[in-house]
């Protein structure tokens, strides 16, 4: 990996404490019906969803769902840069960072694999949702920030990515909602935490074990986009991006007041 | 993916005639185009796989090495998938071109073969926390004809399967510890691929979902869905792809031919590969003529 | 026969056939003659009074004139030919086609037939709807008009049998396996027309869906086409790849016996490479019989 000259690097090597203490593996996920944090199998983690806070950005949104807090601008639409990119439709890029500091281990401040890798799933999250067909020769950029990781990521930012995208004006056919569902044995667990989230290291033993994330357009219902880790079971599957699917329905009206509410904060300002 | 450029009149074309699960090429909606498989074709690695789809041809090589297990799984083997986009396939992979779609087919795979049940990494542990065999997976994209990802991971497959892994003894000595490797070329090794995964594409066209989707049809299609698929059904990974959304009950059908059809590609590939390994060295090697 | 997947290398392969023809098989640098009366052709070069061949391929002798045909190549234009191409872009007055030639092709405004009839002069209003009428990725079946001093193409489409392509299949193969016929089009008895584009271009239609005259065929018919046809299209364009893959000339009559050679297979099972030996034996075996 190149390194950034610009920059000042940290120690050629240093080592992060909490990789001597080895976590053990979850097994008890659920008890007696309740998760670590207290929840249900079914319960979301409280929702604080702003649009807005990006000043100098055509849009922007916030979201926080207890320690995970995501933060997305958008920019554009504007002419594409380099000359071949020209379409007849416009151009939607997409950039995922989790912050060096967001995760239990320092992260690299290059983009890597699973980054890399989200982006492209959120960028093709958020593509049918705009109207792309309304802004030839244009390209309009998505930048999200991870500013603290507790699991289900992925999911937060597709939410925050549709809701800045709606305040930016752009033309949209429907918003996008994302949600994630950790399977682990016969129980399926909404909206994991960092705990909570399958890592394909930990040796649970259990026939089940991955995660499943949807992305949906819930007025129009349609998926934009879905995602599995780790090896389900096909029914499980099945049941899980149901599951999904229902929970962003419920979702939906959280978005739709962030943006109302930003939209009549705007009104305020100007009249 | 590779674009061909299509009319509308052609477009519309293909589209009825899958809804009339009649393909331009005579195929119903559930199945593979013609494909070709040859395994142990480069003797330079520990094992190799060919695979021919129709039009795509898909080389995978898989070297084994010796090296440090990363810090989660300190007594497991690694896999590490590398896609390679040459030149020789299309022109548009010149340079950096086939970036993009290199590093998609490498991250589905590396999801795919990501839960500890598709491989048994355990085997390829030489001393816990130290040393442990790297598996360095190559593939090396030589034409495209379409439905990239299955070619890739079949290929992927069947190249584990051939893998041959010099067995090891070590011996410790005063704290001193000692790799041994055997020199008998026969004293090696397999993976045990049973479980491995597939990947099968499902493209949603007009109305209905095809398997295997030539060129033609991929431009066509506006949103995909790929799954990994074990023997036993199970799914070990799942993405949507593409600029299109899906309806839930679509979804949900194309899950249901997904599994199905993965269970039939996993079956008859190992078949294949188990016919091939019972004519041994009498068999006649094709390689690259055709 | 949802997967069906095969050892490489258990199939036989058909055993090249000697022909006398083989002794005028040259590679670049082979010399042809040092007899310095012939005159030098497309692939030769001279060279200290020598002919030289400049590319691999078959000799061949008119009167005085040698040339060199290349067997896989782009397609060298000919006035007079039949091609099928694809609009790539459109400019000024014109459109760029590719044809599977060296350059791409080009289609001027003027030589094409515009609704309304064929005498109509073309206003500012028709440079504007070109795109309506052609736009990218469009096929097209033309006539070589010309061809320029740098070896690109000048096409027409002046008469009512071009024109712009509806609902069907486009198969490509090598343009030196198309014979020169008569006509380039054909109506097969099985409900389905063939034009075979000297190009290498060959285009497999529905009869039925011959474009109508009034509308100039600009305006495609996008109607589902019946399943009999479409089951009929897609057994001609694997018949037309299994000729291709044999190396068989492709022409009406030997397109047509390697269709009824067919019949007792699916259409699906015929690019399975044993099923494709057996029906193009059975055709090779009637066409010389019949010694066309």
């Amino acid at each position: 990996m190149p390194t950034d000259s610009r920059r000042i690097a940290g120690p050629e090597s240093s080592t992060n404490p909490y990789s001597f203490c080895t976590e053990k593996p979850r097994h008890d996920l659920l008890k007696n019906g309740k998760r670590q944090d207290g929840r249900k199998e079914n319960n979301l983690r409280p929702i604080f969803l702003k649009a807005g806070v990006v000043s100098q950005a055509r849009g922007s949104a916030y979201i926080e769902q207890n320690e995970t807090k995501v933060i997305c601008a958008v920019y554009g639409p504007r002419e594409v840069v380099r000359k071949e990119d020209f379409s007849m439709k416009g151009l939607l890029t997409c950039e995922f960072k989790f912050a060096i500091f967001s995760c239990r281990e320092r992260r690299q401040h290059q983009q890597d694999i699973e980054e890399k890798d989200y982006s492209v799933q959120l960028l093709e999250a958020l593509e049918p949702a705009v109207c792309l067909d309304k802004f030839p020769k244009a390209q309009m950029n998505i930048y999200v920030t991870v500013l603290q990781n507790d699991g289900s990521a992925l999911a937060a930012a597709i939410t925050c990515a549709s809701v800045a995208m709606a305040d930016s004006g752009i033309e949209m056919y429907d918003l996008v909602a994302g949600c994630a569902v950790r399977v682990a044995g016969k129980n399926l667990l909404m909206d994991p935490c960092n705990q909570e989230e399958y890592k394909p290291e930990d040796e649970t033993g259990l026939t089940n074990s991955g995660s499943v994330t949807v992305g949906l357009m819930p007025s129009l219902q349609q998926v934009s986009a879905i995602s599995s880790k780790g090896e389900i079971e096909f029914e499980l599957v099945k049941q899980a991006v149901a599951k999904c699917v229902d929970v962003c329905t419920q979702l939906y009206p959280v978005l739709q007041q962030a943006l109302v509410k930003s939209v009549s904060e705007r009104q305020n300002e100007e009249g | 993916m590779v674009d061909v450029l299509l009319s509308d009149a052609e477009k519309t074309f293909i589209i009825h005639g899958i809804q009339d699960n009649l393909r331009d090429d005579g195929r119903g909606c559930e199945d593979y185009r013609h494909m070709e498989i040859e395994t142990d074709v480069v003797s330079s690695t520990s094992g190799s796989a060919k695979v021919r789809l129709a039009n795509t041809e898909i080389l995978v090589g898989v070297k084994a090495e010796l090296g440090e297990p990363s810090s989660g799984k300190p007594d497991k083997g690694r896999l590490e998938f590398f896609v390679d986009c040459s030149a020789n396939a299309t022109p548009e992979f010149e340079g950096r071109g086939g970036e993009d779609l290199a590093l998609e087919i490498s991250n589905m795979l590396t999801r795919a073969y990501d839960c500890p049940k598709c491989l048994d990494l355990g085997k390829l542990c030489v001393i816990k926390g130290q040393q442990c065999w790297v598996l360095y997976v190559d593939i090396l994209l030589l034409e495209c004809g379409g439905n990239l990802f299955d070619a890739a991971s079949v290929a992927v497959k069947a190249a584990l399967y051939n893998t041959c892994i010099p067995t090891v003894t070590v011996s410790q000595d005063e704290g001193h510890v000692d790799i041994e490797l055997s020199d008998d070329p026969f004293d090696v090794q397999h993976l045990d691929v049973t479980s491995a995964p597939c990947i099968v594409t499902l493209s949603k066209i007009g109305h209905s979902h095809v398997v295997d989707a030539s060129q033609k049809e991929e431009a066509c299609c506006l949103a995909r869905l790929m799954m990994g698929v074990t023997e036993k059904g199970t799914v070990t990974a799942l993405k949507k792809e593409g600029s299109g959304s899906l309806d839930p009950s679509s979804v949900e059908e194309m899950m249901e031919t997904g599994k199905r059809v993965g269970q039939a590609l996993n079956k008859s590939l190992m078949e294949v590969l188990c016919l091939e390994e019972q004519k041994g060295k009498k068999k006649e090697k094709t390689g690259f003529l055709r | 026969m949802a997967v069906d997947i095969r050892v490489a290398g258990a199939r036989e392969r058909p055993k090249p056939e000697v022909s006398e023809e083989l002794n005028n098989l040259v590679t670049p640098g082979d010399v042809i003659t040092s007899d310095t009366g012939y005159l030098r052709g497309h692939g030769t070069y001279m060279d200290d009074d020598k002919l030289l061949a400049s590319v691999a391929g078959v000799v061949e002798r008119v009167n005085k004139l040698i040339c060199v045909k290349a067997l896989r190549t782009r397609y060298n234009g000919e006035v007079g030919d039949v091609v099928i191409g694809r609009i790539l872009q459109v400019g000024m007055r014109r459109w760029l086609v590719e044809t599977h030639s060296k350059l791409n092709s080009i289609l001027m405004l003027s030589s094409v037939n515009l609704p309304g009839g064929e005498l109509r002069r073309r206003s500012e209003e028709d440079e504007k709807m070109m795109r309506m009428y052609l736009k990218e990725g469009d096929l097209i079946s033309a006539e070589v008009h010309s061809v320029f001093a740098d070896g690109s193409l000048s096409l027409h489409t002046r008469s009512l049998k071009y024109g712009k392509l509806g609902q069907g299949t486009l198969v490509q193969v090598s343009p030196s396996l198309i014979k020169r016929r008569k006509t380039h089009f054909h109506n097969l008895p099985c409900g389905v027309s063939i034009i075979l584009g000297n190009n290498g271009f060959v285009w497999i239609y529905p009869t039925a869906m011959e474009k109508t005259e009034k509308t100039g065929g600009y305006e495609t018919d996008l109607q589902p086409v019946t399943s009999a046809d479409r089951e009929a299209i897609a057994r001609l364009r694997n018949c037309v790849l299994a000729l291709a893959h044999h190396r068989m000339l492709l022409f009406d009559t030997s397109i047509l016996y390697t269709y009824e050679a067919s019949q007792k297979f699916s259409a699906k099972y015929i690019p399975k490479p044993e099923v494709m030996t057996e029906i193009i034996e059975i055709a090779r075996g009637r066409l010389e019989r019949e010694g066309t």
